[in-house]
């Protein structure tokens, strides 16, 4: 039972140093840049472009699906770049070298992403409300908070799939901007999903993000929670299936790049 | 002075060739000016939609690109030479650094020249868009000058790479401020009250509603003036710039950070 | 502004260099780190000088200032009668510089591709550049290899090619910092032949290392820094001099406690006493007057420890070293 106290520190105390280590945000200035100025610039600019082409009625719309999108950033990047930067600073063979659960080691990069990912959103959020005077009379935050915390959670299940990838190839941080970005388009984020070509629908609904998006917006409308709710256990699934493949995957690799030395190229 | 140019075209070529084999690189002029563009013309496109807004949709992912890659090029090849430990080599050579950034911001807006391949390509054959109407001769002025205007940005920002390792985040976060405020994608007038004094003062801001308004058929138009001011606040970035080197040369050397990634 | 006389090809006077470090995320403090702290040298041309030290004893913040990429706090120095500080461009286009390593090439050009670049920016005319860059590939033994990418090169090559970069411009003096480091036995003697072979060629050469066999083996003169400071300056020969009248014990050991080794230490003349771990055994090393007189007291001082292979010989230059290096501090 004592062991249980000092394996939480040692994750959380991990966890922290993992994080500092790897990003380059983590000081003042980068964490500025990087984690409150990005995200609402990246607001602040779709919410213009809607604006632009569907009237100041629409800021609202475009403001929660970019904010949504922008949690995603800590599910992906947190996991992909924690195995591209490793590759890079050349720690990843200690790593992998070491007796470490590796699901346990992943994913504790990820949970500190979570949580500095929602406090980016809220911040994005927070500004492009006041600079817009958005009306959130009908919204039920709390359930908005929960979605944040969903989509956080589904998308680093995306992040460890494609992050599995950063074990054999080289620039694993490409894949990572490549996700992040395409989530733009096929996700609903500052169009209706509906607008896609009938194919690419089908990838929109195989994507997390998809539904939680929805569910947030339907959450700020004052919708019935439980049609949030069938939109969020939809979302999880979703999540949860990548977070599967991504850790199956991730022990092939493993082996896979032990055999041909990868983990060094660089 | 023909060493100076040889040294300069090298670090220029040199740069191209170290963006052909980066996926970075590529992520910028193709990847990320695609999906604005993208996300631009599913936006902005639609049955009905006024001429001025469909220009928004042809051009702006180009814009956006072109600006994307020039802005943060430099600096980036800047931070690449610090993490491979080249900075300080070419920090000791005889070639002032003016001149070596120069030849790689260069190659910083010939590269994203590249963005509007893709992009108009998208917009053509993805959704049928063209410009609605090119009044040639001011569009390639206002072009010319709006290169001029990234040129000496990139220019200007890229020895803060050299100086300050926490640049790169920095200016990152600021990169979609400035396709609002430089109004790449819609018009600067749409803007809040607050903002327009911050673009007033952006020089690419100038020469991009140059750039629009030559794309409608509507006028007249103050091309001069939005052409000299542009040039004007270009010509004030690299006064700022001359000093900025100077900086650098100085506090670079006092701070021996040079070496450190 | 006018030159030193060019009579020394290097020339430090109090020179002085400190970093600092902040520590802490949310409340910083401030660390001040000496790293000169005022030295003196003078290199004559066509000299092989060696300053070697210990890690973070200043040797690479010498190199540094020396080569124009860092700005002392205080003091001066003069490569070639050239003010290191305020004449920068004339300083860099006569000397070249090695800093070796992993990093500091371009590794997705090839070894070709990073000579050509660094003899443009170092404006050479392309025609001298084009001949050097041959000869220097045959010299270092890189011909044949040339198109290849720097990250395919073993260490050595990369090492080579460093050292092909540093010769570019044909500078009259040359700076080398560890050269050798990371190399194996027979391209690190490679190496330190090529050295010489270009002191024999009349170029000025300031090598930082620590290895004492390779000053030993190829300097001229040596300068012994720790802690920022010079501790010893002389041709190899008058630094072992330093520790002429004294000798070395060795032996070897299987658990000698912390209160022996102090015991040791307060006998009289004992210099110094040091314990080196090999294996399951310890390897005491014991400076001292006279070693005749020790050898013969060892078994009673050493009472109760099994020790094996006493041995007694000359000090060596590094004896000499690990000996300043001890008073020092």
């Amino acid at each position: 039972m004592n062991a249980l106290p000092a394996e939480i520190a040692i994750f959380a105390r991990s966890t922290y140093l993992q994080y500092v280590a790897l990003f380059q945000w983590a000081t003042v200035r980068g964490y500025v840049g990087y984690k409150i100025v990005l995200p609402v610039t990246q607001i602040l600019f779709f919410v213009e472009l809607g604006v632009y082409a569907a009237g100041p009625q629409s800021a609202l719309y475009f403001a929660l699906g970019n904010a949504m999108q922008i949690t995603a950033n800590a599910g992906i990047f947190g996991v992909i770049a924690t195995v591209a930067n490793e590759r890079q600073f050349g720690t990843l063979p200690m790593l992998l070298a070491s007796p470490a659960n590796r699901l346990v080691t992943f994913m504790s990069r990820a949970v500190v992403n979570v949580i500095d990912g929602a406090a980016s959103v809220a911040v994005g959020l927070a500004v492009t409300v006041v600079l817009f005077r958005l009306d959130l009379h009908t919204a039920n935050l709390p359930l908005l908070a929960v979605c944040v915390l969903t989509i956080s959670l589904t998308t680093a299940g995306l992040g460890l799939l494609f992050g599995s990838i950063g074990l054999v190839m080289r620039d694993a941080i490409v894949i990572a901007n490549v996700v992040y970005y395409l989530l733009l388009i096929f996700c609903g984020i500052n169009f209706p999903v509906s607008r896609l070509p009938g194919g690419l629908q089908v990838i929109s609904y195989c994507l997390p993000l998809t539904r939680g998006v929805d569910a947030a917006r339907l959450a700020v409308a004052g919708g019935p929670i439980d049609r949030v709710g069938a939109l969020l256990a939809g979302e999880l699934a979703v999540g949860f299936a990548y977070a599967l493949c991504g850790y199956a995957l991730f022990r092939v690799l493993e082996t896979y790049s032990r055999r041909g030395g990868l983990q060094e190229a660089y | 002075m023909s060493s100076l140019a040889r040294a300069a075209f090298q670090a220029f070529w040199i740069s191209m060739r170290l963006r052909f084999v980066s996926s970075f690189a590529i992520l910028g002029w193709l990847l990320f000016p695609t999906i604005f563009a993208a996300v631009g013309l599913f936006v902005l496109v639609r049955p009905g939609v006024p001429p001025s807004q469909l220009a928004y949709a042809v051009l702006g992912g180009g814009l956006l690109g072109y600006w994307g890659v020039a802005y943060l090029d430099g600096g980036l090849s800047i931070q690449n030479e610090r993490w491979s430990g080249t900075l300080e080599h070419i920090f000791a050579v005889p070639t002032p650094l003016w001149v070596i950034l120069l030849g790689k911001v260069c190659g910083s807006v010939v590269w994203g020249m590249l963005s509007f391949l893709p992009t108009l390509a998208l917009a053509y054959f993805g959704f049928h868009a063209v410009l609605p109407a090119i009044d040639a001769g001011p569009f390639a002025i206002s072009f010319v000058v709006l290169t001029f205007s990234f040129l000496v940005v990139a220019f200007a920002f890229a020895p803060l790479f050299a100086l300050w390792r926490w640049a790169l985040p920095v200016l990152n976060g600021f990169e979609l401020g400035f396709y609002t405020f430089c109004g790449f994608m819609f018009p600067i007038a749409i803007l809040p009250g607050w903002a327009q004094p911050l673009s007033a003062v952006l020089a690419p801001a100038w020469a991009t509603r140059a750039i629009y308004a030559s794309t409608t058929a509507s006028g007249p138009h103050d091309y001069a003036v939005w052409w000299l001011v542009s040039v004007g606040l270009s010509l004030a970035y690299l006064a700022g710039a001359v000093f900025l080197y100077r900086l650098v040369d100085d506090r670079a050397r006092k701070s021996g950070e040079l070496a450190l990634a | 502004m006018s030159s030193r006389p060019a009579k020394a090809a290097i020339e430090v006077r109090a020179l002085q260099k400190k970093y600092v470090t902040w520590r802490g995320r949310i409340r910083r403090t401030r660390h001040e780190n000496i790293a000169l702290a005022g030295i003196d040298l003078t290199i004559q041309p066509g000299e092989l000088f060696g300053l070697l030290g210990p890690n973070g004893a200043g040797k690479t913040t010498a190199t540094k200032i020396l080569t124009t990429l860092l700005l002392p706090d205080a003091g001066e120095a003069w490569v070639l009668g050239l003010d290191v500080i305020k004449q920068t461009d004339a300083v860099r286009r006569r000397i070249g510089f090695v800093f070796g390593g992993e990093r500091g090439l371009y590794w997705r050009l090839s070894g070709l591709d990073n000579l050509r670049y660094f003899a443009d920016l170092y404006r050479i005319p392309p025609d001298v550049s084009r001949r050097r860059i041959n000869e220097l590939l045959d010299q270092l033994g890189l011909a044949g290899r040339e198109h290849d990418k720097v990250e395919v090169y073993s260490r050595g090559m990369k090492q080579r090619l460093h050292l092909a970069r540093g010769l570019l411009n044909d500078p009259e003096v040359l700076f080398l910092d560890e050269p050798t480091i990371g190399l194996d036995p027979v391209g690190a003697r490679e190496l330190r032949l090529l050295i010489r072979k270009l002191a024999d060629a009349g170029k000025t050469i300031f090598l930082t290392t620590h290895y004492m066999f390779e000053a030993d083996a190829i300097c001229d003169r040596i300068a012994v820094i720790k802690k920022g400071a010079v501790v010893a300056e002389g041709t190899p020969v008058t630094i072992k001099r330093m520790v002429e009248n004294q000798g070395v014990v060795e032996f070897e050991v299987v658990g000698i406690s912390a209160d022996r080794v102090s015991a040791l230490r307060t006998l009289p003349d004992v210099r110094s006493v040091s314990v080196t771990e090999r294996d399951l055994a310890q390897l005491v090393t014991i400076h001292c007057a006279n070693p005749s007189d020790l050898m013969t007291r060892l078994g009673a001082l050493l009472d109760g420890v099994a020790f094996e292979r006493i041995s007694s010989r000359e000090p060596t230059l590094e004896d000499a070293y690990v000996q300043l290096i001890s008073d020092a501090s």
